[in-house]
């Protein structure tokens, strides 16, 4: 699947640049829509835009978000479904203001708020490549359908006018020409806070805590700031480089889950100047943490190498699974054929180990969780990784119910990581279902209710007034 | 009695065979009920078992499937009054078959050799055995689909396919050779032969299928504990999200028939020996070679007195396998075997030749099995300790391998599988196997398979030789139902359907006229999905 | 402040039983504790009190008592002289202690061979096991540490697999069976040579 995406990415910036020699109108240069597909890939529009075994950019992606799935619309240059009826100035709307042809509104799951820091010239570029160089898909993916009132896309306009930011970038003099690349890339294109960053209760960003660590559904998006401790401050240069071209840098770090997307969509396929302006920025960013820290090991160091065979080995599979070593048995059976019986991992590194390893410490154990349940499937240029689920996928090796998660995990946590990591059988049923849920469709459901009985009780009392007011009139 | 509809088709076995089948009516909108003899199980309670298995047994792999009591299938340690398998004649038919949703492929190597067109011809060229049906060039379509089933992966290098008469490539580049086979493999190019790659059915480099890549646990038997290894097992799941109802621990005891002769409904005893009865359009036997003619022989009716599917008398008859000679090699130089999956290359071209008219082929492949297990003991009863003793250990590991001879046989009618009259745990008769492998593998033997394996150890530098002193057998189970044109002689036709009832399909190594030296699994895959293709067209009436 | 040390943690033990087993060979002096050894021997009983009452509860360790397990360990690593892990050295006495009624005193019987021969490995002292019960006990636990089985039958009692000693000897080139080896198709070993023996 993966695989197809990139060839359909060739096969459509090929048939593009075919289209764009046929046209008269609308000439667009083959250099624009190739920097347009560049800064496409950049911006990872694929990823979201594309459906499960979906054409490229004709949408049908169901985004699970805290309030609710959203999902993803053709972008194709079809004119009845996608964009092709779009001028420029539409297109530049959509991308940096998060408003519609129409004029409706989209919701911030299309991360706008970061692409409003993009360039009109590279605005240009993009929707040269939309125009030319994606092929149309004639076909409507389906219509998002948000539980009230989240569906009230007017809303947006409120939301909009407290956290939406339409400033362009201002160059800083005082730093470096990569650093500003980087910084231009890393706020708009590649949106890296948008998973990174904490948000508030109105699911907005909250820039003074920029990139320091949020949930993104069942994952986890780590700190990644340039603190030593909670972030990366002990990465060099070329570990973050390296992390984003291949999502592995031995014993510190991999990636998974939406991470493994960017990095397989996106971020492999960045030119090296730019990963390297990216990661000059990144690791400038500051900690976050305003109050000195006691210190304690990274989430790159915790853990160590150890097992527990000896309560169950030799002595039958059913009394493995009762007990104390009831963890430890289920590391074996399902884990220790590739990540080793002392969980060292196999000596090349290319099956990780699970101490040292960044997801199965930290603060959050929500990462541990949802690679046991999901896998990971990264692809990068010339590598494909993969851990097969755990879940009740069909295709699950072995199918993991909640308590059994949790006692793995929990197991996982003790021994190889942050042993004050501790999950319950309804903690993995939150990851298996997309992650914790806001509250904020509650409260706006309850503060409308509480609106609209207000309004009643209100206009009740005015009919009372004003018959008190007519009766006395009359009198 | 409970009596309930099953479907449209139903499927007796949930091995290989029966899922390939069922994925592919599925997908043409079918109905399937396919009926498993014995249980589901999740892939880490069989790990498990294997580690749990003691050193000394873990070449026993009946020992990390342990079997159900309606669903009985051979246990090596069995006691002589409890042995399933009533063995008589020469040689033993010995086998080791898993009665266990998703059959034996969860404990098979994987090796994926295709027939050469002359493997198909035995009669018509040497004068022996029979021919097929019909010829390479017929099958070799359903060979690649079978390749893209399972994720068979093998060399992209004409040179080194077997044979290189294909009109695609494998989904999967071939996997690395383990020390010892490069070592083997200059070896034995000094004597003329050619190791070449065993074509496998194992994700090379790349997940596949959803599966992952092989990461050389080098336990591909008995168990694959990722799933790197394809085995029936791993597409359960998947036939269920299709729309397949799988019953369980539920065997299979009769095929019934109608007036017409058709089958009209298959009967199954539960694990609380309770009788249920299931009709369908049409029925599918995949239970496996030795099954398969035990259940039609157990159905004998009125109509059919020696038993359903059976007016030529063949259904039992002409039992084959693979015979087999191990040669254990001890060497000076150190090989190493165990880097990588357990079978990962052979000589195969010694399977071919004019000599057939007199004597069998053999195929000469490279146990790659890890040889830790092997050799243990044996450094330990030399009394030797501290240093000496972990030097004998690495010494015997690095510079011991088995070279395994596999045999062809021709189908005898007199190597034959009738039913017992003893029975097992729900009452049903116990299979009796007569087994000899007959003169033209003797032959052989005496004059050219072991005269090539003494001058290959030879060339491999041995200080030691030990061969097995009599035939093993593979555990490839074919012939009880064989495929041919003629029904007076055959029980199944070109695409497997029996001659004598239309809507009853027989699938498998059963149907193999012939057994070449190359493991059957992929023939007997390719043929499940010629008749498949066979049921579809039946089914939609054309 | 980590948490509680655990059993299975090799270093600090390992390091006091080498100490102890590298006694320097003196003439004319009979094999009497000296106060070192005392301090250093009630140290490690401790320790290993310690670890074997927080090995698991599913074993029957009433049966056993901590000094026998203790020997058990010494006397084991005089046989073999490499790392063994306590865990699997309690499951084995556990069995074990019903089979040999007189276990404490085939062990001291064997450590003060060991003792009197100031043995630094195995091959110092194994010929003056007297032959007969306790040359085979000796081989028994040998074969025991190897195979991780109790014989070589096929009900055996198992006691360990992935940690038996003869993967061990071979751990630079082929995998215990059923655990990977390395990422996929990057298996690339050469014909190591016999002699290059992995340290374990």
């Amino acid at each position: 699947m993966k695989i197809a995406r990139r060839i359909a990415l060739t096969a459509s910036l090929t048939f593009g640049a075919l289209a764009s020699s046929m046209a008269n109108a609308d000439d667009f240069s083959p250099e624009l829509i190739e920097r347009g597909s560049y800064l496409a890939t950049a911006s990872d529009c694929i990823a979201c835009h594309t459906g499960p075994g979906g054409k490229p950019m004709a949408g049908g992606l169901p985004i699970v978000s805290p309030v609710g799935t959203i999902v993803s619309t053709n972008i194709t240059p079809s004119k009845p479904f996608g964009i092709g009826s779009y001028t420029e100035t539409q297109f530049a709307n959509a991308v940096r203001k998060g408003v519609r042809a129409d004029g409706t509104n989209l919701y911030p799951a299309m991360p706008y708020t970061s692409y409003s820091v993009m360039r009109d010239e590279d605005i240009q570029a993009l929707y040269a490549y939309f125009m030319k160089g994606v092929k149309p898909v004639e076909e409507s993916p389906s219509e998002t359908r948000l539980p009230f009132p989240m569906n009230i896309r007017a809303l947006m306009m409120g939301w909009n006018l407290v956290f939406r930011n339409d400033k362009r970038l201002a160059e800083d003099r005082r730093k470096s020409v990569e650093w500003n690349r980087g910084r231009y890339l890393v706020e708009g294109a590649a949106h890296c806070g948008v998973c990174h960053t904490p948000r508030g209760f109105f699911m907005q960003e909250k820039t003074d805590r920029y990139l320091s660590g949020s949930q993104v559904g069942s994952w986890y998006a780590p700190d990644i700031t340039s603190d030593k401790m909670t972030g990366i401050g002990t990465w060099t240069q070329e570990d973050l480089v390296t992390y984003l071209r291949t999502g592995r840098i031995l014993s510190k770090a991999l990636a998974a889950g939406s991470m493994a997307e960017a990095i397989s969509h996106s971020l492999s396929h960045l030119a090296d100047a730019d990963l390297n302006a990216i990661a000059t920025y990144i690791r400038g960013v500051p900690s976050t943490k305003t109050a000195p820290q006691a210190s304690a090991p990274t989430r790159f160091g915790q853990g160590k190498t150890a097992n527990e065979l000896s309560g169950f080995r030799g002595q039958g599979f059913a009394n493995g699974t009762k007990g104390d070593q009831a963890g430890a048995h289920l590391y074996s059976a399902n884990c220790a054929s590739c990540h080793g019986y002392n969980a060292q991992g196999t000596k090349d590194g290319y099956y990780p180990s699970l101490f040292h390893n960044s997801a199965n410490a930290g603060d959050n154990p929500s990462n541990l969780i949802a690679v046991i349940l999901f896998g990971v499937d990264r692809e990068t240029i010339d590598d494909h990784v993969f851990m097969p689920p755990f879940g009740d996928q069909p295709n699950a090796i072995n199918v993991l119910g909640n308590a059994e998660v949790a006692l793995l995990a929990n197991y996982i946590f003790k021994n190889h990581g942050n042993p004050n990591l501790k999950v319950t059988p309804e903690d993995v049923q939150v990851i298996r279902e997309g992650g914790p849920r806001s509250n904020l469709l509650a409260v706006a459901r309850i503060g409308m209710g509480t609106g609209a009985v207000l309004i009643l009780l209100l206009t009740t009392f005015a009919w009372f007034v004003s018959r008190s007011i007519f009766k006395r009139r009359l009198l | 009695m409970a009596s309930e509809t099953g479907a449209e088709v139903v499927i007796v076995g949930t091995g290989v065979i029966g899922a390939v089948i069922a994925e592919q009516l599925l997908d043409e909108g079918h109905s399937v009920l396919m009926i498993e003899a014995g249980p589901r199980v999740s892939r880490a309670e069989i790990v498990e078992n294997f580690r749990n298995v003691p050193l000394g047994a873990k070449g026993d792999t009946s020992a990390s499937y342990p079997p159900r009591p309606w669903a009985p299938h051979p246990v090596a340690d069995d006691k002589p009054e409890d042995q399933y398998l009533q063995l008589t004649g020469p040689d033993s038919y010995a086998q080791t078959f898993v009665r266990y949703a998703g059959g034996s492929t969860w404990h098979w190597a994987g090796t994926c050799w295709r027939l050469t067109p002359d493997d198909m011809r035995l009669r018509s060229l040497y004068g022996v055995g029979r021919d097929w049906p019909f010829d390479y060039d017929t099958l070799e379509p359903f060979y690649v689909r079978t390749e893209h089933k399972l994720g068979i992966c093998g060399p992209s290098d004409p040179a080194m396919q077997w044979p290189a008469r294909r009109s695609a490539p494998y989904p999967m580049e071939a996997l690395p050779f383990s020390p010892g086979e490069q070592r083997f493999t200059e070896v034995v190019k000094t004597l003329g032969y050619n190791n070449i790659p065993v074509a496998q059915a194992r994700n090379s480099g790349i997940p596949y299928d959803g599966r992952p890549s092989c990461c050389a646990n080098n336990n591909c038997v008995p168990v694959c504990p990722i799933g790197a290894k394809y085995d029936a097992a791993t597409s359960l799941a998947r036939l269920e999200r299709k729309g397949a109802n799988i019953l369980v621990d539920s065997v299979v005891y009769k095929v019934e028939t109608n007036a017409r002769n058709k089958i009209e409904a298959i009967h199954y005893y539960d694990q609380h020996k309770q009788a249920h009865r299931v009709t369908g359009k049409l029925f599918v036997l995949a239970c496996n070679g030795l099954e398969n003619p035990k259940l039609l022989l157990m159905s004998a009716d009125d109509r059919n007195p020696n038993g359903v599917a059976n007016s030529s008398d063949q259904v039992g008859r002409n039992m084959m396998d693979h015979p087999q000679l191990t040669l254990t090699v001890t060497t000076r130089e150190p090989f190493w075997s165990g880097v990588g999956p357990v079978v990962n290359s052979g000589i195969i071209e010694t399977s071919q030749g004019a000599f057939r008219s007199e004597y069998a082929g053999a195929y000469f492949r490279y146990n790659n099995f890890g040889r830790s297990r092997f050799v243990t003991f044996a450094a330990l009863k030399k009394g030797l300790i501290g240093k000496a003793l972990d030097e004998e250990i690495r010494r015997m590991t690095a510079c011991t391998a088995d070279i395994v001879a596999a045999h062809e046989i021709l189908p005898d009618p007199n190597n034959r599988l009738t039913l017992s009259d003893k029975k097992d745990w729900l009452g049903l008769p116990k299979p009796a196997i007569h087994y000899d492998v007959g003169d033209y593998v003797r032959k052989s033997s005496e004059v050219y398979s072991l005269p090539i394996g003494k001058r290959i150890a030879e060339a491999m530098g041995a200080i030691d030789l030990k061969i097995s002193p009599k035939f093993s057998q593979s555990k490839h189970i074919m012939g009880g139902t064989i495929m041919g044109e003629d029904p007076g002689s055959s029980v199944v036709d070109v695409d497997c359907r029996a001659h004598d009832h239309e809507n009853l399909f027989i699938p498998g190594g059963g149907a193999m006229p012939s057994t070449a030296c190359g493991n059957s699994t992929i023939t007997m895959t390719a043929l499940a999905i010629k008749a498949a293709d066979a049921i579809a067209r039946q089914m939609r009436g054309v | 402040m980590g948490p509680p040390k655990r059993a299975n943690e090799p270093p600090p033990f390992r390091r006091v039983m080498k100490a102890m087993d590298r006694q320097p060979k003196e003439p004319n002096h009979l094999p009497t504790m000296s106060r070192r050894d005392a301090l250093v021997g009630a140290v490690v009983a401790v320790l290993a009190g310690g670890m074997v009452a927080s090995t698991h509860t599913s074993l029957a360790l009433a049966a056993v008592e901590p000094s026998t397990q203790v020997r058990f360990m010494r006397m084991s690593r005089l046989l073999i002289n490499h790392q063994l892990s306590p865990d699997v050295g309690a499951r084995i006495v556990e069995t074990m202690a019903g089979e040999y009624p007189d276990l404490p005193g085939m062990l001291d019987a064997i450590i003060s061979i060991a003792e009197r021969n100031h043995a630094a490995v195995v091959e110092d002292f194994f010929a003056d096991i007297p032959d007969g019960e306790l040359k085979d006990f000796a081989h028994w636990v040998i074969l025991v540490w190897y195979s991780g089985c109790s014989s070589e039958k096929a009900n055996a009692t198992v006691f360990a697999y992935e940690e038996a000693l003869t993967f061990k000897t071979t751990s630079d080139v082929v995998t215990v069976p059923s655990y990977g080896l390395s990422g996929p198709n990057r298996w690339s070993q050469i014909a190591v040579p016999v002699a290059n023996m992995p340290t374990f």
